[in-house]
């Protein structure tokens, strides 16, 4: 069986639009942070999505006391479908399945929900907020606004989560009741999550991320949504998806992100893009990359977009299918000009590779193919 | 409407064998003690103390004795930073392994609602000052998250197969022990361990309790005086393979899994259309892709959390569809393990299967006039049976039915 990609849409800290982010990244803009403060005293650099961005996003009623990450989910599902030409009526939308990636889900009312515990006791916790708390609470509501009444799965996981939702789908898509996929991966940034990651001794306290820098001095976190439309006649193929195994320790990471190189960089690879994000994942995907695709340009695109956990792989995918379309690769820090792959002479790439390593012990990948 | 039926009209759709189990819940660690238990009609819920539930209205759970967890901590490489869920899927899968030594998954897919979500509770109150433990925040962060358990199970015993972890609210136990028989029955994996997890924590008790969706009363699945949900935890593993495979090994085989059935309801994020269609088409499809009629059901393992819309819900698709079935929902005994619940239920079915009988509904006095139902009533019955439907529902409209057979029938 033979999936591709039909359509794309994000919302991304870059704005939204698959052309228009695409085309600020490919003239080499980063996203702007903005910092966020947080009640202990302490503040932190966060890519967020502009406001604005989503505003064009149906007012469906289950979204009016959503937090951010449903809207963003919405906002990058609608943007896949209309890219994929795809209008889900009753019965289309019985023949596509939701897949929803997700790291730390809907965290600002979580947090909000369990501070009133915190400080004022059971009886303040508020009914409003819990229901907004539960990891499907945006695959839900993205299920009501497109009227999805068929299988739709949540997923959670660290940044590798993407990748393990279209390998979900693309097992999902052997059977012949469903036409297409729908994969979303979703985040929001709140303080918490700042907090917890820069404890965590991953996080930088001013922009920019700069990937593959020794030694690496820490990523941004970033917030947002991407999504995929997987269909039997999609234009950009899903040629292999490794679901990858788990590393104990970040020190061995190494080991697991070169074998999901040595899975994926056969053939001739024209590009890897790569989930190096300014902390010890970069030396794993420098190392697997030079063994494994050492011919193959990397690029990393969270200098640019930042850190969004739930979101990043799907981000990456996407940069990847848009490389294969476009035949454009953005600038990165291994390849400062970019490269339009259309006027280099060197010939059309056809196959790209997308690395993932998380910050919590998941790694996959998986490889494009436009012809 | 078009039914959904997820990888089950192949031609030469693959068998899937359960051949082993592993369980840890309010019942007991292991199937031996689930099935003493479940035979007894054991209530096993008791006031929580793990921390204050004062002011709220609900007061008890079903939970896991802590001094019997922490032997399993020493299997770890790294036991001091184990989550007690963690430690209740170590266990599971140490009992599973032992029934099926050398299983090498090529995937895992397991449920769970909110994983390690003590560790996050701990790190919130150590930030505002209110330190409640003595674990490092680096550690109580990354431990936190919800697919660590299964990682750190898989860990301890030197399996890699990557995780899919599941969180469709109360669905994801069966949900993921559906979507694992999906990957086997394709023909794409031999070999996928199944289960779900999940450990009572203060911010999920008090948010069933903020919706007034848990009781301060006994659970009463079905029953007309019904006032809600009693929370419980667990973790529950099954060892799925390709029947003919593990025929070939010479494996012991303890059930088959025939059929799986999803639906999404988007009547609303917490409650079930009241007419059943979620519940309905979920049992429709499990059936469709088991292809048996409803008939062929001997026993049906029901979410039944006693709130008034599950039950209602629920119990209107269950007399459409079928026609006296026997039904019980073994929440009252345990409670309600939340993600981990389906695959505890699906291990509930496995055993009533293997022991002809079936698990009773307890704290049932008078049935709801509104439900035409064959409620198991308070005690366990002898019976043959040979073929078990187990339902789980959740928040986010999820529906998910999973159909047993004896390897027998």
């Amino acid at each position: 069986m033979s999936l591709g990609i039909a359509g794309m849409g994000w919302v991304t800290p870059l704005g939204s639009g698959l052309t228009n982010v695409w085309n600020r990244l490919r003239n080499g803009e980063t996203a702007v942070a903005e910092l966020i403060s947080s009640p202990l005293g302490r503040s932190c650099p966060v890519f967020t999505v502009p406001a604005g961005t989503i505003a064009p996003a149906p007012m469906h009623p289950r979204l009016r006391r959503s937090s951010a990450i449903s809207r963003f989910a919405v906002a990058a599902g609608l943007a896949a479908l209309d890219d994929a030409k795809l209008k889900l009526d009753t019965e289309t939308a019985a023949r596509t399945a939701l897949v929803f990636a997700v790291s730390n889900g809907g965290v600002i009312y979580t947090r909000k929900f369990y501070h009133d515990i915190v400080e004022s006791g059971a009886q303040a916790a508020s009914p409003l907020l819990f229901p907004e708390t539960v990891f499907n609470a945006p695959a839900s509501h993205l299920a009501a606004v497109l009227g999805i009444t068929g299988p739709s799965y949540t997923l959670v996981g660290d940044g590798a989560v993407g990748i393990l939702a279209l390998k979900m789908a693309e097992d999902l898509m052997l059977s012949n009741t469903l036409d297409q996929c729908l994969v979303v991966g979703a985040e929001e940034a709140d303080w918490l999550l700042c907090d917890a990651y820069r404890q965590w001794r991953l996080l930088r306290s001013a922009p920019p991320v700069e990937p593959f820098q020794r030694p690496p001095r820490g990523t941004i976190l970033s917030e947002g949504a991407g999504a995929v439309v997987l269909s039997r006649n999609g234009s950009v193929q899903l040629e292999r998806i490794v679901a990858g195994t788990n590393f104990r320790k970040q020190m061995e990471a190494g080991a697991s992100v070169d074998k999901i190189f040595s899975e994926l960089c056969e053939g001739d690879i024209g590009l890897v893009v790569v989930s190096a994000n300014g902390t010890f994942i970069d030396a794993a995907e420098q190392a697997a990359g030079a063994r494994n695709c050492p011919n193959a340009p990397f690029l990393a695109v969270k200098g640019a977009l930042g850190e969004s956990v739930g979101a990043s792989s799907l981000w990456q995918t996407i940069c990847g299918a848009q490389s294969l379309r476009t035949q454009v690769v953005p600038p990165s820090l291994l390849s400062p000009k970019g490269r339009d792959i259309s006027t280099s002479g060197s010939g059309k790439i056809r196959r790209a590779v997308v690395s993932v390593c998380g910050l919590n012990q998941q790694v996959a990948g998986l490889r494009l193919r436009q012809d | 409407m078009p039914k959904m039926s997820l990888g089950n009209r192949q031609p030469n759709a693959a068998r899937v064998a359960v051949v082993a189990t592993g369980i840890v819940s309010p019942l007991g660690f292991g199937s031996d003690e689930t099935l003493d238990s479940l035979r007894a009609g054991r209530d096993c819920i008791s006031r929580v103390t793990r921390f204050s539930v004062d002011h709220c209205r609900c007061h008890t759970a079903g939970q896991v004795s802590d001094d019997r967890l922490a032997n399993a901590a020493a299997r770890s490489l790294r036991p001091e930073r184990l989550h007690r869920v963690a430690q209740m899927m170590l266990i599971a899968l140490t009992e599973a392994l032992g029934q099926a030594p050398g299983f090498q998954p090529e995937l895992s897919v397991v449920g769970t609602t909110s994983g390690g979500m003590t560790f996050g509770e701990e790190y919130y109150r150590g930030l505002r000052g209110n330190r409640t433990s003595e674990r490092s925040a680096p550690s109580l962060i990354a431990n936190y998250a919800p697919q660590k358990p299964i990682m750190d199970a898989q860990e301890a015993f030197g399996i890699t197969a990557p995780c899919q972890v599941i969180a469709n609210a109360c669905a994801s136990g069966t949900n993921a022990i559906g979507h694992a028989f999906h990957c086997v029955r394709s023909g794409r994996y031999e070999r996928v361990l199944a289960g779900g997890y999940d450990a009572l924590s203060e911010l999920v008790f008090v948010g069933f309790d903020s919706l007034q969706a848990s009781t301060p009363e006994r659970c009463r699945p079905f029953d007309r005086e019904r006032s809600g949900l009693v929370l419980g935890e667990g973790a529950a593993i099954l060892l799925l393979e390709n029947f003919n495979s593990a025929q070939a090994r010479g494996a012991e085989i303890v059930a088959e899994i025939i059929g799986y059935g999803m639906a999404t309801d988007n009547h609303h994020l917490t409650q079930p259309d009241p007419s059943g269609s979620g519940p309905r088409r979920a049992m429709e499809d499990a059936l469709q892709s088991a292809r048996i009629s409803a008939k062929e059901v001997d026993y049906i393992n029901a979410h039944g959390t006693a709130t008034p819309f599950n039950d209602a819900a629920e119990g209107k698709a269950i007399a459409e569809l079928f026609d006296g079935v026997a039904v019980s929902s073994t929440k009252g005994m345990m409670g309600h393990a939340l993600g981990a619940a389906g695959a505890i239920e699906a291990i509930f079915g496995v055993l009533a299967l293997q022991n002809q009988f079936l698990p009773p509904n307890i704290n049932f006095q008078n049935g709801d006039a509104g439900l035409n139902l064959n409620i198991i009533p308070n005690d366990a019955q002898a019976a043959s049976v040979r073929t078990v439907l187990s339902n789980s529902f959740g928040f986010g409209g999820t529906n998910a039915s999973v159909i047993i057979r004896s390897i027998d029938a």
